[in-house]
């Protein structure tokens, strides 16, 4: 069956691995396509090898004395100096033998979507091995080193010409991405996160609107710790839309970090799984609506990788392929609990959606969702004031 | 030492030093596009020695601007600055102390000080400098988390919660250290560069500090 989407995997991703204590496994892709594939929506076959990133992508975002750095502590010549300097060999990103080939490779997978979708005539790309957005161009930081999602915009730009609408629904701010194409009014950026004053990285404040000629095209919402289902897609599905609205973009990319609901070891919101029916599904009709369908999608954080991101992240492809009826008021499939149990010490979720009932009911709700509405018409101001104009 | 700016106190360190101004002859309209252009509420005005002879602001030509009741008045845009401009200019020096201007201008309720060195005007500071400056010694600026400890008040706790992160291998971006309700307690803020957090949690309250964030029940506190 041809489908109008593309699914980028190959085992290659999962050797982004820093160590096995370490919070960040892509094991979770494993789990994921597994869900996938006993759910009938997805068959090894049909899933896209992507290719490794050539140094000349990765300059086209970092410097070259990191990628220089990156590949030396690859091969372990690692310096102490290097974890000051270009953030590698640090607590969040220690040091692991083909380090820079399995970063190339995530990397890679985000341009293999790009070529999915303007040289095969695809409407659709999604590669959850990609998604890295806090990789400076000269530092690794919060778990990443290559910025993929970056690397990729530059890429769209450079040889389409297109003009890029990044949105971040991941709990932590997407401060790569925007630092990365803060004072560039072909790009545009969006992300929703747990607000800074407690969570890293910190930045993403409601004010960080761009600079230069690209003020006016980075767009953050803050959300207050303990968010709940309903505050949260309520300020996703108005900044998007509005965004959308305003900038009118040539392809939309989605970062689909899955780190915000509470089961997430790592962050303090409070969402179900009934956020990760909305963003993907609001996300397709933004692309519908402006893009001629144009949408690639990648994953991001998520460390909770039995009960949340497996389900996160198949929604993403059943929404991108029309098989939302799959998922719904369906069980999970049993042998899919049966594969997996074994490995955790986790009840796996047996249903596409959460009881309200697993988290105790948060005492200030009333003004976390007050305080999140004003954090969205905040946002959103220099688009408002663009309908005034004052002359003199 | 990594590559950083050195950063003290002083308004020379925080002030922008490219200062938008006009002189008094400048017509109302100049006056709005430089605003305009510049993204900017607030125009020194000066003279041909760079002298600050005064001050107009946004609000001054909103208030100036012809009144939709009385749409004759017609010659607004080509009055000159001087017959609007503020005259009693508040400025400061480039050695103040950040905390004073920060007082002069809640006090005055100002959001802009002119920055003046020997009479000639040299910089400029706004009430979103004074919040990033305050971003910065917070350290929110870095990509690090914020790690809240509650601590008895007597001698040497910091350090030995400071010691407790670095062992972890952790670097600390920044330190605040204020007074609790509880006067016989500390609450210690830090901001470090980590994402995981867990680690330092488990280290405190092993050793029997009270870790306030992040918090284990949601919603109690904040």
């Amino acid at each position: 069956m041809k489908r109008d989407a593309a699914f980028i995997y190959s085992p290659e991703q999962l050797n982004y691995r820093f160590n096995e204590h370490h919070p960040f496994n892509q094991e979770r892709l494993k789990v994921t396509n597994d869900l996938l594939i006993r759910l009938g929506a997805l068959s090894e076959e049909e899933m896209t090898a992507p290719r490794m990133a050539t140094d000349e992508e990765l300059l086209y975002i970092h410097t070259k004395d990191y990628v220089e750095a990156v590949k030396e502590a690859s091969q372990g010549r690692n310096r102490a100096s290097y974890a000051a300097t270009y953030g590698i060999g640090t607590e969040d990103t220690p040091v692991f033998p083909q380090m820079h080939e399995a970063a190339a490779w995530l990397t890679g997978g985000t341009l293999t979507a790009v070529e999915a979708i303007f040289e095969k005539g695809y409407s659709h790309a999604l590669n959850l091995g990609g998604g890295l957005h806090h990789g400076f161009r000269g530092k690794a930081s919060g778990f990443c080193i290559y910025n993929d999602s970056s690397i990729a915009i530059e890429y769209m730009r450079k040889k389409y010409g297109a003009r890029v609408l990044y949105i971040d629904t991941d709990a932590h701010h997407g401060d790569g991405v925007q630092w990365a194409f803060y004072d560039d009014p072909d790009v545009c950026t969006l992300s929703l996160h747990e607000t800074g004053r407690y969570l890293f990285p910190g930045t993403g404040n409601v004010n960080e609107r761009g600079h230069g000629e690209g003020y006016g095209f980075s767009f953050n919402v803050p959300l207050e710790a303990f968010t709940e289902d309903e505050s949260w897609i309520k300020a996703y599905e108005k900044t998007a839309e509005e965004v959308a609205a305003y900038f009118k973009p040539d392809v939309i990319i989605t970062q689909n970090g899955a780190d915000s609901h509470y089961y997430d070891p790592l962050t303090h919101l409070c969402s179900t799984m009934r956020i990760y029916h909305e963003i993907p599904r609001i996300a397709h009709r933004i692309a519908h609506q402006y893009c001629g369908g144009k949408w690639l999608a990648v994953g991001g954080g998520g460390y909770d990788i039995w009960r949340v991101v497996p389900r996160a992240w198949a929604l993403i492809w059943l929404e991108m392929t029309g098989q939302t009826e799959l998922a719904g008021d369906n069980l999970i499939p049993s042998s899919w609990l049966k594969e997996w149990s074994p490995l955790t010490d986790h009840n796996l979720p047996k249903r596409w959606v959460d009881d309200p009932d697993i988290y105790p009911a948060i005492p200030r709700k009333p003004e976390i969702e007050k305080k999140n509405e004003r954090t969205v018409q905040k946002c959103l101001e220099p688009i408002y004031r663009q309908h005034k104009n004052v002359h003199i | 030492m990594p590559e950083m700016e050195e950063f003290t106190m002083m308004l020379e360190d925080i002030m922008k030093t490219d200062v938008v101004s006009v002189k008094p002859a400048d017509r109302l309209d100049r006056a709005f596009k430089l605003m305009e252009d510049h993204k900017i509420r607030h125009l020194p005005v000066t003279d041909e020695e760079m002298t600050i002879i005064g001050i107009v602001s946004d609000r001054d030509l909103r208030d100036a601007s012809p009144s939709v009741f009385n749409p004759s008045e017609s010659s607004f845009a080509e009055k000159e600055v001087s017959s609007i401009m503020k005259r009693d200019v508040i400025t400061a020096l480039p050695t103040d102390f950040v905390e004073d201007a920060a007082t002069v201008m809640v006090e005055n309720q100002f959001s802009c000080l002119p920055i003046e060195r020997e009479d000639r005007l040299v910089g400029i500071i706004t009430d979103s400098d004074l919040l990033k400056t305050l971003v910065r010694l917070t350290g929110a600026d870095l990509p690090t988390s914020r790690l809240e400890v509650q601590v008895p008040n007597i001698s040497g706790m910091l350090t030995r919660a400071a010691s407790l992160i670095s062992e972890q291998g952790v670097n600390i971006q920044s330190v605040l250290v204020y007074p609790a309700k509880n006067p016989e307690k500390k609450t210690l803020v830090f901001r470090v560069e980590t994402m995981d957090t867990r680690k330092l949690v488990e280290r405190m309250e092993a050793h029997e500090f009270t870790v306030l964030w992040p918090e284990q029940t949601p919603g109690m506190s904040i």
